[in-house]
């Protein structure tokens, strides 16, 4: 799927997401009350630690943008980064691109810049339909440089995600099934954080996910960018890169 | 000899435990238009992949103009061009720009006279988009885009599939042409026709070995007979055992035609014991003598 239709997508999910936010602040009493009602669990599922989050702007976004932002772009990536390379393989178009004067490095390494360029775009316009949704629906100002930070964890999230792609990719033999286990591992991995999150005993598990990473508790005054979360993101987004080009470079190219 | 500009030496390939080409060893000349010939599976594409560094071999070395095709795959493929048995190109684009895009790999002077030329050559309509192409065209496409830089070492792949009889007639006129302006040819293939047509030696691989290198002169000229004989006798059909008799098959009556490689009068002195009536004894044609090396 191209980027520009991912892009529109998600735009306009958070576009209608953030429109919703006005209504939800003039009938606050009411939705409160109503959600008072809901199990903690079911709200821990949403995402939703304290409901007096989604009373503020960027509380709401967050809450309500994770799916769209996080889960649907790290499927972006995901699909991008496992189909950039197999794709030549099971078009047979690399027996073009392959047989003309490229090292496998160069091939590999273009390949990626595609991905990471393709990612920064996804997340650049929809933070910033974000952003614009966020100043348009406003009731109180919020803090920039906490949306900025959790825009920044999402980048590197879909960067994460994408790099996977790119090693799935160079571990199966066929193409075919690949986008299917592709999202299907972002979902696990998303479905792995929220039951480490309503469930105690779970929590431990949750660390496998690298959703669990990302710092969601924008309302709270002393949020920051955490530096070991930035260290694990790009810590294994290079492990992973590593291992794919060392397996691209040396791999049997079936066509 | 001079040097040669394709140098396979012990090349083995096994995915996993199915054999791909077992000690393959072959050293084309530059110059040349090889013939590489072989039923499908037996390990064409499978050398021809280990020279352009698709794959990865299990043994063994091979090297293009001195040049060891995995280390130097990039400086080797400035100076090779390939047709792939499978023309898939980047169907969202149309002829012209695909061309164009292949030829910027190249440090090369050509201009879009090359591309104007070969295309013409082919009939080939440089605004058509690749996905509407017939497979023939394709094929047309794939056959361009593997001359525009003037290689000298031409890989070919089962390149006339899906080319009518009058364009592979042109193509075979241009590869000749290419060939006398100095371009070495590596053509594989099983259809024997062309390979007659076109190669002045030719490679037999079977079962991912080479079982014969020959010149095709010298392969036509071989011992091998094609023997026809008719029996008076239907009883004698059953004693047709001897060494260098292959192929045996039963025409009509008490006929029957084998082949047989040997001396011819070993095969006079023992047909001469029974009781013949008819003997024709005649060349193979070049389709028999491989299918001989094939079974």
């Amino acid at each position: 799927m191209s980027l520009l239709l991912w892009i529109t997508v998600i735009t306009i999910l958070i576009s209608f997401t953030m429109s919703v936010y006005q209504t939800f602040v003039e009938n606050r009493t009411k939705v409160m009350g109503m959600i008072n009602l809901v199990p903690k669990g079911a709200l821990q599922f949403k995402g939703i630690s304290n409901v007096n989050d989604l009373v503020s702007v960027l509380g709401f976004y967050a809450v309500n943008n994770v799916i769209y932002m996080m889960v649907l772009g790290s499927i972006f990536a995901m699909v991008l980064g496992s189909n950039i390379l197999l794709k030549e393989e099971y078009n047979k178009t690399a027996e073009f691109l392959l047989t003309k004067p490229l090292t496998r490095s160069e091939v590999f390494f273009s390949k990626l810049a595609v991905i990471i360029l393709h990612v920064i775009m996804l997340n650049l316009v929809t933070t910033l339909a974000g952003f614009i949704s966020m100043k348009l629906v406003q009731k109180d100002p919020f803090s920039t440089g906490a949306f900025l930070i959790l825009s920044l964890y999402t980048l590197l999230l879909n960067i994460l995600f994408g790099a996977t792609g790119l090693l799935l990719s160079n571990l199966v033999k066929r193409a075919r099934p690949i986008t299917t286990l592709g999202i299907g591992l972002v979902l696990f991995l998303y479905f792995i954080f929220t039951l480490s999150k309503i469930t105690e005993s779970a929590t431990k598990i949750g660390y496998i996910s690298p959703f669990r990473y990302v710092g969601m508790e924008v309302t709270n005054p002393a949020y920051h960018l955490d530096i070991w979360n930035v260290v694990y993101f790009v810590g294994f987004t290079l492990l992973l890169t590593a291992l794919s080009y060392r397996l691209y470079c040396r791999k049997d190219i079936y066509l | 000899m001079k040097n040669p500009i394709i140098d396979i030496t012990d090349l083995s390939k096994f995915y996993g435990k199915t054999r791909g080409i077992e000690k393959v060893n072959l050293q084309i000349t530059e110059g040349e238009i090889f013939g590489f010939v072989g039923p499908n599976g037996a390990g064409k594409s499978t050398t021809i992949r280990i020279l352009l560094n698709l794959i990865f071999p299990t043994h063994g070395s091979a090297t293009i103009m001195g040049m060891d095709v995995i280390r130097e795959t990039k400086k080797i493929k400035e100076m090779v061009g390939y047709v792939p048995s499978d023309a898939n190109a980047y169907g969202y684009m149309n002829v012209l720009e695909f061309l164009q895009y292949c030829q910027r790999f190249y440090r090369t002077n050509n201009t879009i006279q090359r591309i104007n030329d070969l295309t013409s050559w082919f009939e080939l309509d440089q605004k058509r988009k690749i996905s509407d192409l017939s497979m023939g065209n394709r094929k047309k496409v794939a056959i361009v885009q593997s001359l525009i830089h003037q290689p000298r070492l031409l890989i070919l792949d089962e390149p006339t599939t899906g080319l009518d009889p009058l364009m592979q007639a042109k193509f075979f006129e241009l590869l000749r042409l290419e060939n006398q302006r100095g371009m070495t040819i590596f053509f594989s293939s099983h259809i024997l026709n062309e390979v007659q047509l076109l190669c002045k030696r030719v490679a037999v691989i079977k079962e991912g070995k080479i079982i014969q290198l020959e010149d095709i002169e010298n392969l036509r000229r071989k011992q091998l007979k094609k023997v026809i004989v008719e029996f008076g006798d239907d009883r004698t059909i059953e004693n047709i055992n001897m060494p260098g008799i292959v192929n045996l098959t039963l025409l009509q009556g008490n006929r029957l035609s084998f082949m047989y490689s040997g001396e011819i009068h070993e095969l006079i002195t023992f047909l001469a014991e029974k009781k013949i009536s008819d003997l024709t004894i005649e060349e193979p044609s070049l389709e028999e003598i491989f299918m001989h090396y094939y079974k």
